[in-house]
């Protein structure tokens, strides 16, 4: 009598998918066999063994595809197939598993917790007897690149190691921002301080309190816990001190500077804005999508923030046609005797790239395969592509891309089968030109910005009788020793790490006190966050910054 | 038969043995029993109780990068650094605040739907309610709580327009900048979210009500409202009081999804969960120590919570947990 | 007076209830058919904000783009496998400890009743948790779906309150017909538990099928394992990731109109539908076994 049909079809399921997990899990097996006794037929010398090099990746992206066309070059020529694990969720946890486990790929982007761990081997002498390439590209960074804890090389920094010219034609680094359209009606005056700027916006916003039927918000702010710096980091730039995050740097000494006056006299600024209702209401309780939305409208006037944390909202207004709504990066100082400081040098990435662990089977093999790829011909390959197919060469030897080409470029299914985007941006690479005098990446190709270039960028550039973008900023000065400070990590759990998350709540709960307080109320609120930072163990953040600067001074300058 | 001190407390007494033989015999005549529950417990035993011995790491300043017999011991610091931190008390009364609306609004409401769907008689219509309405479950909180912010915004969002438009309001209400809403935004976005997802385990209890109470009290002249009142509620009395009673225990659960998505530096106050303090201090900055500190603090809490309402629930002499 | 108030109010409040569950209905469809609307829409014109219902700019660049990695397929059957072994066993596994311990005269149901309920409220912690499933070789094994996290307290507490609520004289007749616990439990009570199995059942699967997490943890460097889950969670976080610092590195290239079309809101939006649709089918097809009171008359014959 007993029915059983709701078990019982259960496992009619149960054993349908055993057999259909069965039928993959063969299919697998024999295509890996089949790839696995191909290639070692296909081999000759003993030399190039083909290997297969496990690589964990820290920042998440997606799996190419099996069959694209650079790792097959890649595969075909120096044997080496590269089996890529990326990062999926947070990378703390990650590491920490990671560790804990002992269990490490052949190769593994930087993180200090590594070094600590021991799980990286030391590379100088590995890079000196075996790599005379990588010993070349990073000359100049070498002493940058030991270790402060031991002295030695664990990481070959992926970016911020210059070759050659740099052809810089675009900012992607902080600055105000301001709308191309505003700049027009005004005739296009030189901005210089602040008050030129927030006087041309105001102004603008009283002539124009709609724009497309919406009402304009003359200037906006955006600040998250993951994204402290549209709020916060502006006021170093007003002061004249280039971007090293937290603190601002003087002889070599670092101290924090948000509690200090340098930034009270901007959020004084915000706070007249506020209380003359020019400053958007909702800028401390808006979400990242909504910020990004507002922008896109084309109403926003300016804000303060880094190019490529609003570029999507500047593709979304070009889209729109209302590329005359786009924006362009202004220099802002407070007083017009103070020289602008927004554009830096790059400098190596330290603690990022490829690093070795303990476990790699033929470190020798892994460094041999890196100082390949960083020689010329690779890395054109890896960041042009392949001649006529990715890019084409004109008569005077340079590198273009036909209009049909680009638009391949911007396609994320064809990259995943024809570009190396995922394991380039980790690796050693050029920047800057190649020895041909061609842009080491598409990006910086002087026709390739051009080519691009809108008739409304066009007018603005020729307005002001410039050729780029960063023509409207300082040339960047060469960069102190240390520079930049926001490179140095805070030792995990440590106080000074403590007090840096500290200092952020602090700013993200008071900051908006201060600015959305009534004007007569704007002391009194300001002095609350001073005294909320003195609660905080600031110095242990700043000893910690300076301790590092100082060890940098030492062990950087005899170069 | 059994001797009087212990008669109090039978069960117990049987299991420390104190009352051999006959628990000997009861077990042999428990066999089956015996066999089909031991194996579970010794798989709950191997996978829930033995890796607690990393609780240890709560009393260590633990990392990673060395061996379990080489961290340093520190003994209480996490707990005292948990404790005394000015934020504490309020992060502790923004989560037991939250928690227990959100716990409340979503009984409730769940119940309520419950037995109203239980008044659809047409078929397809009910199915197709209950089936919609548990959509929302599998919608992230990113993308819900987007949608949360963008219905409140003061920018042309639908409930400022509507309350305009309906004479209630004179101008836009900030919603999410004001402390005073932020808890009762969390509330109502749980509800929304997990509505039709907690009316599930209702409707399945309402299934085993016997259908010839519901013919005896028609033959009495009952009205709906007291049939539901008098045979559906009471039908499923049981799981509410069970569902209760586990869910105390998650009191200090309150999440941090949403309160991260959805609050900002202004109601920071209000919004931050022990969770969230948690993710900041332990997590994000590699302190394992801390959120294991954290955890035990939430499983002692548990503890006593469910034991009380256990008790409670014992004395009114309704279903309990154990 | 009185009949007329009688005739009429099952009208009135058979009205007013189906108002209320349109109602209920529009306000959950609501989220949803908005994630579809941002599924099928330009990227790049879902940053201006503003799409509810409909697209503004069709596009299947969305789900090109879920779909281009081609590791879906093979992902989703394991997704598939996991879930319904994994449910299967938990099931038959919970129900077994819950028929056990809801015998009032089994000597062990007090200190195993505690003892399982306790695992509701604590959690060792990740690291600890990683070794024990090191040790027992799970690390890069399908079989890591399947067994952690079989017994569900909290699951087995609601089979266990279920079963309290059927009739003990069922129980004690089959008894009295020389059954033993055993069969007692697979030929009276597992039948008889059709809804609340089916509602286990549902929670069991959804979260199975949800999980990425221990992929993440204990599966990740073995392709062959990966579920659907975690390809989704994979391209979400590249899509993230895209957003923040690609435009870093290509200096130009954010000029460019037609860069990046896809965007982290878009992707999100399709990948919730594919990773969704799936899942959510399995409601409608358990609510057969939520019949009201048809097993108590079955058995009673």
């Amino acid at each position: 009598m007993a029915r059983l049909k709701f078990l019982g079809s259960g496992l009619l399921v149960l054993a349908l998918s055993l057999a259909l997990v069965g039928c993959n899990g063969n299919d697998n097996g024999a295509d890996k066999q089949g790839s696995v006794s191909g290639n070692s037929g296909g081999e000759v010398s003993g030399k190039l063994e083909p290997i297969t090099i496990s690589a964990f990746i820290k920042s998440a992206n997606q799996q190419p595809t099996a069959d694209n066309r650079i790792y097959k070059k890649i595969k075909d020529e120096l044997g080496v197939t590269l089996k890529m694990e990326f990062l999926v969720g947070d990378l703390q946890q990650k590491l920490g598993v990671m560790i804990a486990g002992g269990d490490y790929p052949d190769i593994i982007t930087g993180d200090t917790k590594l070094v600590g761990a021991k799980a990286v081997i030391p590379l100088e002498d590995l890079i000196e007897q075996h790599a005379p390439n990588l010993k070349k590209h990073y000359e100049k960074s070498w002493n940058r690149m030991k270790d402060s804890s031991d002295g030695h090389i664990y990481w070959l920094p992926n970016t911020g190691v210059f070759t050659g010219e740099v052809t810089a034609t675009t900012h992607s680094g902080p600055a105000f921002w301001i709308q191309k359209e505003v700049l027009k009606e005004a005739g296009y005056p030189k901005l210089k301080t602040l008050d030129d700027y927030l006087k041309l916006i105001r102004d603008y916003a009283v002539k124009h309190p709609e724009i497309d039927g919406q009402p304009t918000i003359p200037f906006t702010t955006f600040a998250s816990e993951s994204k402290m710096f549209p709020l916060v980091n502006a006021p170093e730039h007003l002061a004249g001190y280039p971007n090293d995050g937290n603190v601002i740097v003087d002889n070599g000494v670092a101290t924090v500077f948000s509690d200090k006056e340098i930034s009270k006299r901007y959020y004084k600024e915000l706070n007249t804005l506020y209380n003359e209702g020019l400053l958007d209401k909702e800028a401390f309780v808006q979400n990242y999508d909504q910020y990004l939305a507002k922008l896109s409208s084309g109403r926003v006037l300016g804000m303060f923030d880094q190019q490529w944390n609003f570029s999507k909202a500047t593709e979304a207004l070009v889209a729109q046609n209302k590329g005359n709504r786009t924006y362009v990066g202004i220099p802002l100082v407070y007083d017009s005797n103070i020289k602008d400081y927004y554009r830096d040098r790059s400098v190596a990435n330290l603690n990022n790239g490829f690093g070795i662990t303990k476990d790699a089977k033929d470190p020798v093999r892994i460094i041999k395969f890196l100082d390949t790829l960083i020689t010329e011909d690779w890395q054109k390959l890896l960041n042009w592509g392949e001649k006529d197919i990715d890019y084409k060469v004109d008569e005077n030897g340079l590198f273009y891309r036909t209009q049909e080409q680009r638009e391949q470029q911007a396609d994320p299914t064809w990259k995943l089968a024809n570009k190396a985007e995922a394991f380039l941006a980790q690796a050693p690479k050029w920047e800057g030109t190649y020895s041909d005098g061609n842009a080491s990446s598409p990006g910086g190709q002087p026709g390739e910005f051009y080519e691009v270039l809108k008739p409304w960028d066009k007018e603005v550039l020729d307005a002001y009788g410039y050729k780029s973008w960063t023509e409207f900023f300082s040339p960047a000065p060469e960069n102190p020793v240390y520079y930049p400070a926001w490179q140095i990590s805070l030792l995990d759990g440590s106080p000074a790490a403590i007090a840096n998350k500290q200092m952020n709540d602090a700013s993200l709960k008071f900051l908006p006190k201060v600015i959305m307080s009534k004007q007569d109320q704007f002391e009194s609120t300001w002095n609350e966050y001073v005294n909320a930072f003195k609660k905080i163990n600031v110095k242990a953040y700043e000893d910690r910054i300076n301790e590092q600067i100082q060890w940098r001074i030492e062990n950087w300058t005899n170069k | 038969m059994a001797d009087i001190s212990m008669a109090t407390q039978p069960e117990k007494d049987a299991f420390f043995f104190h009352s051999r033989p006959s628990l000997l015999k009861r077990m042999s005549g428990q066999k089956q029993l015996i066999l089909m529950s031991l194996p579970v417990l010794a798989y709950v035993l191997l996978f829930s109780y033995y890796p607690i011995w990393g609780w240890s790491m709560a009393f260590q300043d633990y990392t990673p990068i060395k061996d379990f017999t080489e961290q340093t011991w520190v003994g209480f610091k996490h707990f005292k650094f948990l404790f005394s931190d000015s934020v504490f008390l309020t992060v502790l009364r923004n989560t037991l605040a939250m928690s227990f609306i959100n716990m409340m609004l979503g009984f409730v409401t769940s119940i309520i739907l419950a037995l109203l769907l239980n008044e659809v008689k047409v078929k397809w219509f009910k199915r197709s309610i209950q089936t919609i309405s548990y959509l929302p479950h599998f919608l992230s909180w990113i993308i819900v709580t987007g949608i949360v912010a963008n219905v409140l915004t003061v920018d042309n969002g639908i409930l400022n327009v509507v309350l305009m438009k309906l004479g209630f309001i004179d101008e836009p209400i900030m919603w999410l900048s004001n402390p005073k809403y932020f808890w009762a935004i969390v509330g109502a976005s749980h509800v929304w979210k997990d509505l039709g997802w907690g009316t599930i385990i209702y409707l399945a209890a309402i299934t085993s009500i016997d259908p010839s109470l519901y013919e005896a009290a028609d033959i009495d002249g009952a009205n709906r409202y007291q049939k539901m009142w008098n045979i559906t509620l009471p039908g499923i009395k049981s799981i509410i009081v069970i569902l209760l009673i586990m869910n105390l225990g998650w009191i200090l659960n309150a999440g941090f999804e949403v309160q991260y998505l959805l609050g900002n530096g202004v109601v920071v106050d209000w919004s931050q969960t022990i969770d969230i303090f948690v993710l900041k201090y332990g997590l994000q900055v590699g302190n394992y120590s801390l959120a294991t500190a954290a955890g035990i603090f939430k499983t002692v809490v548990s503890i006593v919570m469910i034991a009380g309402a256990n008790a409670i629930s014992k004395r009114l002499g309704e279903e309990r947990l154990v | 007076m009185r009949t007329n108030k009688y005739q009429l109010e099952p009208v009135v409040f058979q009205t007013f209830n189906i108002m209320f569950m349109i109602l209920i209905a529009v306000v959950t469809l609501y989220p949803f058919l908005n994630t579809i609307a941002i599924s099928l829409n330009a990227g790049n014109d879902t940053i201006r904000g503003g799409i509810y219902l409909w697209p503004r700019v069709w596009t299947d660049q969305n789900y090109r783009a879920v779909f281009a990695g081609g590791t879906l397929l093979h992902a989703f059957w394991i997704s598939v496998a996991r879930t319904v072994l994994h449910t299967v066993l938990a099931l038959f596994v919970t129900s077994m400890l819950a028929y056990s311990l809801s015998r009032k005269e089994y000597v062990f149901r007090k200190p195993m009743t505690i003892i399982v309920i306790m695992t509701m409220y604590f959690s060792a912690g990740l690291i600890p948790h990683y070794f024990l499933i090191r040790d027992l070789h799970l690390v890069n094994s399908f079989l890591v779906y399947i067994i952690p996290g079989l017994v569900s307290a909290y699951n087995m507490i609601i089979i266990r309150t279920y079963i309290q609520t059927l009739p003990e004289g069922l129980i004690e007749s089959a008894k009295i017909d020389g059954a033993g616990d055993f069969r007692t439990f697979m030929s009276i009570i597992l039948p008889l538990c059709q809804p609340v199995l089916a509602t286990v059942a549902l929670f069991v699967a959804v979260s199975q099928w949800n999980s990425w997490f221990d992929t993440f943890l204990y599966a990740s460097s073995k392709q062959e394992l990966s579920t659907l889950q975690y390809e989704l969670m994979k391209l979400l976080s590249s899509s993230m990731n895209l957003n923040s610092s690609s435009a870093v590195t290509n200096g130009g290239s954010a000029m460019e109109g037609t860069h990046e079309v896809v965007t982290p809101a878009s992707i999100r939006a399709a990948i919730t539908i594919v990773a969704s649709v799936p899942i959510i089918i399995v409601y409608p097809f358990l609510q057969k076994y939520f019949v009201h009171g048809m097993q108590l008359g079955s058995v009673k014959e």
